[in-house]
């Protein structure tokens, strides 16, 4: 009989969707190997005992882009991709390459600057929403409704250390229903979507919004395996809003959470996971 | 069990595992399981600016 496989899960902390994942790999006979992001090393040389295949979810997307690429570099196959996960996890990338594709999103200004960053504003035009380039449930997100408060938040903003916090991505404000749309991709599925309802204008889950399953039309289920694999592919969460022009996607999210989206449809998506990290480790 | 590092409450392991976060049932502060056998807790790490999904 040959070895049980050997699937490393990268984690910052077990959630409820990490606790299904370990469930859904002992229910499939895979040995799980814990890495945690705050533990683990990386020489340059592969160690001995590494695992068939790495499964990222780790909640900080700097942890997420090396410990792919040491797992990469070792010849471990990783979910995602490392090129995925640096991609989809910088909004500005993300939104170059799904313009790249022709996919439509909300307009978009980047400025790397304070005062380059309220004429980017300016061109989004009134109101515009300000957002981290990286990281987010929702958080240090700001809608901007006039010049005075794009004055006030820009200074605000300009007084954080982070460089992060020196890129400025800014987008149009999209007039939409009290909901947007989450589509999840495995692989070459979408495997479950739902509406996101919120009394404000951030819907993220993270933030108190509500979920309901949404139907997986032929239009939902098209834009969302294009945007999946304009990032490269793989097990992605989809974000798309209701605008006048059709279903705009604004987000491609590289390590989703889905206890909201399992609680709406009921969908086994741990277990698609799972199966998909399988198949792809290495012999 | 073990005791809350924040407010000492007693803390009991419900079916918890390594590296899960549940708030304390008395301060309600994010802790940490950092192992079942002896159940020990720590607080949980505080969410850093390039968390997300």
């Amino acid at each position: 009989m040959s070895d049980p496989l050997r699937l490393g899960v990268f984690y910052t902390i077990i959630r409820p969707e990490e606790k299904w994942i370990l469930a859904a790999a002992e229910a499939r006979g895979i040995s799980v190997v814990r890495l945690d992001d705050s533990e683990v090393t990386f020489g340059l040389d592969a160690p001995p005992d590494l695992p068939d295949v790495v499964l990222n979810r780790s909640v900080s997307h700097t942890r997420s882009v090396y410990a792919s690429r040491c797992y990469a570099h070792y010849g471990v196959p990783t979910v995602n991709a490392p090129e995925v996960v640096e991609l989809a996890g910088d909004k500005v990338l993300c939104s170059l390459r799904l313009a790249e594709r022709g996919i439509l999103t909300p307009k978009t200004v980047v400025a790397l600057s304070p005062e380059a960053a309220m004429a980017a504003i300016e061109r989004v035009g009134y109101p515009a929403v300000l957002k981290p380039a990286v990281g987010s449930w929702g958080r240090l997100m700001a809608k901007v409704d006039n010049a005075e408060d794009a004055l006030q938040i820009l200074e605000h903003k300009s007084a954080l250390a982070s460089p992060v916090h020196s890129v400025f991505y800014v987008q149009e404000f999209v007039p939409k229903p009290d909901r947007d749309l989450r589509a999840f991709v495995v692989g070459d599925e979408v495997v479950a979507a739902m509406f996101r309802r919120s009394s404000e204008w951030r819907t993220n889950a993270a933030r108190g919004g509500s979920a309901e399953a949404a139907p997986l039309t032929s239009e939902l289920t098209e834009l969302s395996l294009r945007a999946a694999d304009a990032v490269g592919g793989g097990v992605l969460a989809v974000d798309l809003m209701e605008s006048s022009r059709g279903l705009v996607v604004h987000e491609v999210n590289p390590t989703p959470e889905f206890k909201a989206l399992t609680a709406a449809t009921g969908a086994d998506i741990a277990g698609k996971i799972v199966d998909h990290a399988a198949a792809l480790a290495r012999p | 069990m073990t005791n809350c590092p924040e407010c000492e409450a007693t803390v009991e392991n419900k079916d918890m595992v390594q590296g899960e976060v549940f708030p304390c049932p008395d301060c309600g502060t994010d802790l940490e399981v950092l192992g079942n056998s002896p159940f020990t807790i720590q607080p949980a790490p505080k969410e850093a600016e390039d968390w997300g999904e």
